[in-house]
């Protein structure tokens, strides 16, 4: 009441809050309802991440302070946001206002507290990142909440009843915690995955609250009331969007003292990391809590001495994948680091990812680590949404990637600060490292670890993306100091001791884009160019279509009205009049018409759906699931998915399927499956017909894409991680495994004929790998800079040529008067390569040459429907030639469409 | 107290509140059946008084894909109720889902594991942990019968196999079913491979704990939904026998029997169960009729119908359902 009188002798900027007061004493019985008035100020905390303070002065914690009212209380809250993004304070079920602060500036808001309950508050943007917290509006009178005793007993609560309470907030797949008195006055940060303390028979007041991604909440031994009944539960969803659930237990009731884990019950989110303990001691025991990670930890200009915590964003942002919530500021240090997936901090501090930029799924999976380091390889065996958080005990590099997405890649150096420099590997191991496909004790001064580091800080830093319409390539790496193993190494002049990095990598040379190709093509080569910004989408990723009659790019098809995401792979129906796009980092499969661009369809398929292709035998649509466990099945001339076909039995570990292929006559649908290490052949109307290992006992083969046979005599398919070819039968019995870095020294980088072929030919990270259309000669795009010619008759490398960073997609089309071209795209450079594997025609390849290289980049001519901001032509992937002239595929084309192809062409089979 | 007899007492007080029961037509005859079953509950129970279990469950490879890749499953070896053998209710094999174990409140159970997973005590590296556990929902027990690895519970590997730091050949669990236990509750691997365990690999089943002298059923089904299916099996009211393991099981019941469906969710993903929407039900401890629910993994809900007519269970997860993650409700 004293609060209204204090509101009334102020009633000019009150008038809202007085009217909605009024309002509350004419309507309602709770005349006697308070006025609870907030100052919350939004700031930015050492590692990024974003929170809220009470008042001003006080530390910004995650969760941000709980706010405790009763029901019928007006709520005033005044935001002053002092973080460089604009911040809200929305709170779904009350007050869904979407009013915002500006940096700099305040905003209040006002409403009441209606219905009692636990409610999220949320900073309505960036809230992921840290803006969120508890609202707890409990019975204006009476009891707060009840539980189940050690007898069966409900008891109810009552506030004076709760020894403590503990808000837990699910988030990305991370718990942030709070400790909070009964009164609620006492407020103490517990941070990141932590575990709660209490003494036996306390009575605990449990508030748990998510934002994104659904949940479960598990506690291990306790078990209480399902919200507003008698129902006994112990486990509690917690749905998409935001949800809280409060409950009250006594702790260790019925079982005693322990360490009683709590987690998420999401498999995907117990792998990652997603758990605690709540500490019930016995009685005369201390109750006390232990802090999880903090923000202000021990990282790279951490201001506390207490473990620290970095934390990344998942973005569907090209370079940016894996984002330091901190990513501007650690770019602006000065030395040189030109990527925002780099974070330094000491040993038992904790990385955290969170995906809160990306619309598709995604695991986070250990690449590398310092050799014998503790809680590695980190893995989820199922991609999905949320994130992961692990402790980082020992020093040196970690390398995390996306095993769906596996040019992803973020990089923890985790430093002993007793060591000179930034240590690369384990200190205590000669700062050796381990990489997930079984090497073990690598030395980081050989080749190989130069080449990953420097596929890394290519990958992450577009500016040092090979960018040809600005002829020159200036590849800088940081200045940081860095210690690596043991025996000096090329450029590295005292071994183990503490160097510039960019001592090491560095390079600076002209480039220019090359000659078009002399002989023209025939139709058009659609490429993804799937970085490709264009100012009209947050989202990233263009179709760039090239005429193949005077090899420019005629349209740029970046679909603003749908926010394409990630365009990464193609295919066509059978009149070609309908281009099929998967979105790689959605959910959604896009329906592009041919003749003009625009857009026919966007509908919903399954998470991260990779590769799309039609079965020749009756033109369905096939949609690889690679974020899932299916192929899913759009019939021809519909915009629906039908079915999906598993691709593993019920139970089995998900296959995750990314580049697959289609048997000439449509019986067999081939996968590569990314997380099981196998090929998988199944009947395109269902049943797995054959489930084959690649990688002959060694783990983390990554098989990524397929190529077959035109008569389906064989199935090849590429190890991205192996580095090498697999070789089947139609039948998926493995014929051979071509090791395509045999010529390759991994200790020194040099290059001899070790495989004895006649050549020196390495694919390093080889992906896509299409057979031609007459069987002849496949293509292996690899991502280290190489395109690896095959002969299919012997199954062994014929010629190396030459690409660009990040070369990954390849397909082929026919050539003018005939044969054929293999067109390659590059993630990382903006240009499309064509290939001739044998400009003679006389079926030995050794001739295989660049027939000419093609600009992406927008021209004078280019159709466009939105304007290229920026990252121009990068991103190439998917790449498809129209007419498609596979066989089984090109058969089927209508006349029109046959008009400019040699009757080889329209038969490559010669029947 | 518990759901099922907090619905029946609902249901005397408020028998208005079944007009939407459960569709139209059918409104007569569920509103009999439930009128039976709330006869049925005042009946005296046969175990009403507090039973000692002692259980031998064994931890088994199975179910090999025909391409090498296996999944592994709990068999029942032996399970004597107050020095009654009735082991023969259960299925010989190891299945999946485990058995299910019927308590009634107040009873006390005694579990040993036992692991007969090759390769369980090679392990010289003892890492990934090769031990197998038991971790019960629900039921009351001390620290040592968590079913966690050391690295989560500070005493104990508390399994059978090699785990990460102790090894032991067998290990019981001790299970106080105490009064407030009553519900459907999940029992699963929390050791093999990682802290995690191998729960989503076949190790998991159920217990249905009764309160004293509550009244049975004609037919119950536990069904677990998985990533990718469901898993389930039946247990006949008269004779206890368990049976029709396995995926997407084709469930059976006669016209007007009730029966009672025992969902638990498993894996990573979030289900909307229905019964195609030809049922209706209460959800648990409320007095709303619903013909679906969000699930989500080793959340419980359990319900009762009387089977009426013919109809599909299945899961509208957008994925699941396209892959056919759906099962027969055949009633004759």
């Amino acid at each position: 009441m004293n609060k209204m009188i204090f509101w009334i002798k102020n009633p000019l900027p009150m008038l809202p809050v007085l009217l909605l007061t009024a309002i509350t004493v004419l309507t309602s019985p709770m005349a006697l309802s308070a006025v609870q008035s907030f100052n919350i100020t939004a700031k930015t905390l050492p590692n990024g991440q974003l929170a809220y303070s009470l008042g001003s002065d006080a530390e910004a914690v995650i969760p941000g302070p709980a706010l405790f009212v009763k029901q019928g209380d007006t709520i005033n809250v005044t935001l002053t946001n002092s973080t460089s993004v604009d911040v809200g304070f929305s709170v779904p079920g009350l007050n869904a206002s979407a009013v915002k602060a500006q940096p700099g500036q305040t905003q209040s808001y006002s409403f009441q507290a209606a219905k009692a309950g636990t409610y999220v508050y949320h900073g309505n943007g960036k809230e992921m990142l840290g803006l969120f917290g508890a609202l707890i509006v409990d019975p204006a009178s009476g009891p707060v909440d009840k539980f189940v005793d050690d007898n069966g007993a409900i008891v109810p609560v009552a506030q004076a009843d709760i020894d403590k309470q503990f808000v837990l907030f699910m988030v990305g797949s991370t718990f942030w915690g709070t400790e909070i008195s009964s009164d609620g006055a006492t407020q103490k940060p517990l941070w990141a995955n932590p575990n709660p303390g209490a003494v036996e028979n306390d009575i605990v007041r449990f508030h748990i609250l998510s934002i994104g991604p659904g949940h479960t909440f598990h506690l291990h031994a306790h078990r209480w009331l399902k919200t507003g009944t008698n129902s006994t539960i112990d486990v509690k969803l917690l749905k998409d969007g935001t949800d809280t659930h409060t409950f009250t237990v006594k702790a260790g009731s019925g079982v005693g003292a322990g360490d009683w884990q709590y987690h998420c019950h999401l498999v995907s989110h117990m792998e990652a990391g997603m758990h605690g303990s709540f500490k019930v001691a016995p009685a005369g025991g201390s109750g006390a809590s232990v802090v999880g990670a903090s923000p202000y930890g021990r990282i790279l200009l951490g201001p506390k001495d207490e473990p620290g915590l970095v934390t990344f964003e998942v973005s569907d942002e090209p370079a940016s994948w894996f984002r330091s919530a901190r990513g501007d500021a650690i770019v602006g240090l000065p030395y040189d680091i030109k990527t925002k997936s780099l974070e330094v901090m000491s040993p038992g501090s904790s990385v955290n990812f969170v995906m809160s930029d990306t619309n598709g799924v995604h695991t986070i999976s250990s690449l590398l680590w310092p050799s014998g380091a503790a809680h590695m390889p980190f893995n989820q065996t199922t991609a999905y949404r949320g994130g992961g958080i692990v402790k980082l005990d020992t020093p040196g590099l970690y390398v995390f990637t996306c095993k769906v997405h596996p040019f992803m890649f973020a990089a923890i150096i985790v430093d002993d600060p007793n060591t000179e420099g930034l240590d690369l590997g384990n200190p205590a191991a000669d700062y050796k490292i381990d990489l997930v496909t079984g090497i073990t004790g690598l030395p980081t001064s050989t080749d190989l670890a130069v080449r990953l580091l420097k596929t890394f800080f290519i990958a992450t830093a577009p500016s040092n993306w090979q960018d040809y319409s600005t002829g020159r390539w200036s590849v800088k790496f940081p200045t940081l100091p860095v210690r690596i193993s043991g025996a000096p190494f090329g450029n590295i002049t005292s071994g183990g001791l503490a160097a510039p990095l960019s001592a090491v990598l560095n390079s600076d040379q002209p480039i220019a884009f090359g000659s078009k190709p002399a002989v023209p093509g025939v139709g058009e080569v659609w490429v993804n160019t799937q970085f490709e910004k264009t100012a009209g989408k947050y989202k990233p990723g263009t179709i760039s279509v090239v005429d193949t009659a005077n090899w420019t790019v005629k349209r740029k098809i970046a679909l603003p009205e749908i926010n394409m995401n990630n365009p990464h792979n193609m295919w066509t129906n059978r009149d070609q009049s309908i281009v099929y796009q998967t979105q790689w980092f959605d959910n959604k499969l896009t329906l592009i018409d041919h003749a003009n661009g625009k857009l026919i369809k966007n509908i919903q398929v399954g998470f991260s759906p990779s590769h799309v292709m039609t079965l020749p035998s009756t033109d369905d649509v096939t949609i690889a699931n690679n974020g899932e466990d299916s192929i899913m099945i759009m019939p021809a001339g519909t915009s629906f998915v039908f079915k999906a076909l598993p691709t593993q039995a019920p139970g089995q570990s998900t296959a995750h399927p990314h580049g697959h292929w289609i048997s000439a006559d449509g019986s067999k649908i081939v996968t590569p499956n990314i997380s099981t290490g196998d090929v998988g052949i199944y009947g395109s109307s269902g049943g797995i017909e054959a489930r084959t290992p690649t990688g002959n006992n060694v783990p983390g083969a990554h098989p990524v894409a397929i190529g077959m046979m035109p008569d389906s005599s064989k199935i090849y398919a590429t190890n991205l991680l192996h580095h090498t070819l697999s070789v089947l039968d139609g039948a998926g019995n493995l014929l051979k495994t071509v090791n395509l870095i045999a010529d390759y020294n991994p200790i020194d980088g040099t290059f001899a004929d070790k495989d004895g072929n006649g050549i020196i030919a390495v694919g390093v990270l080889p992906i896509q790998t299409p057979v031609a259309p007459d069987g002849k000669s496949m293509v292996i795009a690899s991502m280290g800079g190489q395109i690896v010619v095959v002969d299919t008759k012997t199954d062994t490398i014929a010629a190396m040529l030459e690409c660009d960073p990040g070369c990954h997609g390849a397909n082929f089309g026919a050539k003018k008067g005939g044969g054929y071209y293999a067109y390659v795209t590059s993630k990382f450079s903006n240009r499309l390569i064509v290939v001739d594997t044998d400009p003679n025609g006389d079926g030995n390849l050794s001739d295989a040459t660049i027939a000419g290289h093609v600009p992406l980049v927008t021209g004078g001519t280019t159709a466009v429907d939105d304007t290229v901001s920026s990252l121009p032509g990068f991103g190439g992937q998917g790449v498809l030639a129209i007419p498609n002239v596979y066989n089984g595929w090109v058969q089927n084309l209508p006349e029109a469409w046959k008009v400019g192809l040699t009757d080889l062409q329209k038969n490559p089979m010669g029947r | 107290m518990m759901f099922q007899s907090n619905q029946l007492w609902h249901v005397k007080e408020f028998p208005e509140s079944f007009a939407a029961m459960p569709n139209g037509a059918l409104l007569k005859k569920s509103l009999a059946a439930i009128c039976l079953v709330s006869a049925m509950s005042f009946l005296p129970a046969a175990e009403s008084s507090a039973a000692n279990h002692i259980i031998r469950l064994t931890a088994e490879e199975t179910r090999n894909d025909g391409f090498g890749n296996k999944l592994m499953a709990y068999k029942m070896l032996s399970h004597i109720v107050d020095g009654a053998d009735i082991t023969g209710r259960y299925s010989p094999d190891a299945t999946i889902p485990g058995p299910t174990i019927v308590l009634t409140e107040g009873d006390v159970v005694h579990i040993t594991l036992e692991n007969a997973i090759p390769g369980a005590y090679t392990s010289s590296a003892r890492t990934p942990s090769k031990q197998v556990s038991v971790h019960v929902h629900g039921v009351h027990y001390d620290i040592l019968s968590d079913g966690t690895l050391k690295v989560i519970n500070n005493h104990d590997d508390e399994g059978a196999g090699d785990g990460l730091e102790a090894s032991h050949a067998t290990y019981e669990y001790k299970w106080n079913v105490a009064p407030g236990t009553a519900g459907t509750w999940a029992y699963h691997d929390h050791n093999f491979e990682t802290h995690n365990g191998a729960e989503t690999k076949g190790l998991f089943g159920a217990i249905i704990v009764n309160p004293a002298g509550s009244a049975g059923y004609d037919k119950e089904y536990v069904l677990y939904l998985g990533d990718d299916a469901f898993w389930g099996m039946e247990i006949d009211g008269t004779s206890q026998k368990q049976s029709q393991h396995g995926v997407n099981p084709t469930l059976t019941a006669t016209q007007n029997s009730n029966v009672r469906f025992h969902l638990i969710a498993l894996g990573t993903d979030i289900h909307n169960f229905s019964l195609s929407n030809d049922y209706k039900w209460f959800d648990p401890g409320t007095l709303n009729l619903i013909d679906t629910i969000a699930i989500g993994p080793l959340e419980k809900h359990v319900f009762t119908v009387k089977a009426v007519s013919s109809t599909r269970y299945v899961d509208n997860n957008y994925s699941n359902k396209l892959m056919g993650m759906t099962g027969k409700f055949i009633v004759k």
